[in-house]
């Protein structure tokens, strides 16, 4: 079993301490949600995972199955099956979708085959209904963004990841597209049974993507974690209020 | 399709209908050729130089006139002037690659009737030493200006970018755009000067410079899909040469093998 596992890390970003002796665990076919308030590390912790050289960790270890991947680079983290659906995903002018798309698969799959990724392609656009000609533009040109997030869920489809990081993919979406994006995803985790973390502001995102775990992450921690009726319970009292009443992490993952 | 063809300082070939009028006047010391634009057309150049090649030519195009330029070099060693004269309504929109050693350019726009537009484009990939320098000339109301010039410096190279921008006062309603952007792989020096002199208030202007590795941002983003940094880079450099490019693709794609593959 690849288990993602994360144990008593800290994260620093220009010397300035984000991620506090966190831990966490989570295992294939499982759904972690991460809530919280603005600024306390909920990107950092995805992106210290897939390995941004921004972030620094100065204590603790993240493994990936029996990997440690503290060291590790970006694209072998990759390789491995990891896969973050950026918050704000980059533009990326004159490099065509399909080229990029296409170029990533081939470094991590031998025995690629041009015709069957261009129909399965060609079906997630139809399925995601994205416009055909976003995959021959270029990465995010142009791109709305709701179109930018869209893309993540494409790549992630294609690429076939095990453990999958969504951050804030429901920002930006109308309520239809929300809707489709929550439903692809919802089909991709029961087709491939990956690992999910995903992390959101808003309980709408759940109701098409059903969470096993629930954590509020302040000040670099989670200082609670339930399942999935602890949403409700945000929305109503706010973080501040569970800010208070929990003293530390709930949830024992050994 | 109207073509030339120059090697070195001379006019080998030419297939052109009369929308273009080529006049060659020269004397031992340099070479010119005048070229006017008399009807909405298309024109491509192809350059080729064997020896050191002094050149100077000057386009004239005519009121009303639009026409797409394509150019595309290769060869040792240039020294070449440009004067583009852009009467009333007039437009050019220029699209050049240069696949050159040694360069020096220097180009000077005029937009003398009000609502003269050009449009230029610039790739290249420099490996020895490349200097640019563009004036435009907004001698009119309601010109315009849109420059963009893409580099890529590798192995010896050294790239040079010097791009002024005038509007006299009185002169309203004029927009002036550039982008100039290196993209260094080397540790050698390169340089982009945007300079704008502007007299008048009545004007949009707008530039960009950057000259630095490829976008680490970009890199990342890349990268975090499987794609190793060599592979990441290559993928920048080739979008980044070829993006815009509405000609002469097959023959960007061509050059860019050269140097990565
Ligand atoms: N590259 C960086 N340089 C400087 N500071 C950074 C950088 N990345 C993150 N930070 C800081 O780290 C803190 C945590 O940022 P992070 O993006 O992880 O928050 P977040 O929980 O995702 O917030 P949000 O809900 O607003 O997306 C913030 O104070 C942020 O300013
Ligand atoms: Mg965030």
């Amino acid at each position: 079993m690849t288990n993602l596992k994360i144990k008593n890390l800290t994260v620093t970003v220009n010397n300035k301490e984000i991620l506090k002796d966190f831990n966490l665990e989570i295992r294939p076919g499982e759904i972690h949600v991460i809530m919280g308030p603005n600024g306390t590390g909920k990107s950092t912790l995805t992106k210290i995972i897939m390995g941004d050289p921004n972030y620094k960790i100065v204590k603790g270890e993240i493994y990936y199955g029996d990997t440690l991947i503290n060291d590790l680079a970006v694209y072998e983290r990759a390789r491995l099956g990891i896969f973050l659906g950026m918050q704000m995903p980059m533009e990326i002018e004159g490099v065509s979708n399909a080229d990029f798309l296409r170029t990533a698969l081939r470094s991590k799959n031998e025995n690629f085959k041009l015709y069957s990724f261009i129909k399965e392609l060609d079906k997630t656009v139809t399925d995601l209904k994205m416009g055909k000609d976003m995959i021959h533009r270029g990465i995010n040109e142009g791109f709305s963004g709701g179109e930018r997030k869209k893309n993540e869920i494409l790549q992630m489809h294609i690429l076939k990841p095990s453990f999958v990081m969504l951050d804030e993919i429901d920002s930006g979406l109308d309520v239809d597209s929300l809707k489709i994006v929550g439903e692809s995803v919802m089909d991709y985790f029961n087709e491939e049974k990956p690992a999910i973390l995903l992390v959101t502001h808003y309980q709408r995102l759940l109701d098409y993507i059903k969470p096993d775990f629930v954590h509020v992450m302040a000040d670099g921690k989670i200082i609670k974690s339930a399942d999935a009726s602890l949403v409700k319970v945000i929305e109503e009292e706010g973080f501040d209020k569970i800010k208070k009443s929990s003293t530390s992490v709930i949830k024992e993952n050994e | 399709m109207n073509k030339i063809i120059i090697v070195n300082d001379e006019i080998t070939e030419k297939d052109l209908d009369n929308s273009i009028s080529v006049t060659y006047s020269g004397n031992e010391f340099l070479s010119e050729i005048k070229i006017d634009i008399l009807s909405d057309t298309d024109l491509t150049i192809n350059y080729i130089s064997t020896e050191e090649t002094k050149l100077h030519l000057c386009f004239n195009i005519l009121e009303g006139v639009k026409c797409n330029l394509f150019e595309i070099k290769n060869g040792l060693k240039y020294k070449l002037g440009y004067i583009y004269n852009l009467d009333k309504d007039s437009k050019i929109n220029i699209c050049k690659i240069n696949d050159i050693n040694i360069i020096k350019e220097q180009l000077i726009f005029n937009l003398n009737g009000e609502f003269a537009e050009t449009n230029y484009l610039l790739k290249t990939i420099s490996d020895k030493k490349e200097k640019y320098d563009l004036m435009v000339y907004h001698n009119a109301s309601k010109t315009i200006s849109n420059i963009i010039n893409n580099g890529v410096n590798v192995l010896d190279g050294k790239l040079s970018f010097v791009v002024s921008g005038f509007v006299p006062n009185g002169k309203v309603d004029c927009v002036l755009d550039q982008k100039n952007r290196i993209i260094n792989l080397t540790n050698k020096k390169c340089e982009i000067k945007p300079n704008l002199f502007i007299d008048e208030n009545d004007v949009i202007a707008n530039h960009s410079a950057h000259i630095g590795k490829c976008n680490e941002e970009e890199m990342f983003y890349l990268m975090s899909r499987g794609i190793e940094p060599k592979e990441a880079e290559n993928l920048i450099i080739r979008g980044f040469l070829l993006n815009g490019l509405k000609q002469g693709q097959n023959e960007m794609e061509n050059i860019i093998n050269k140097y990565w593959r």
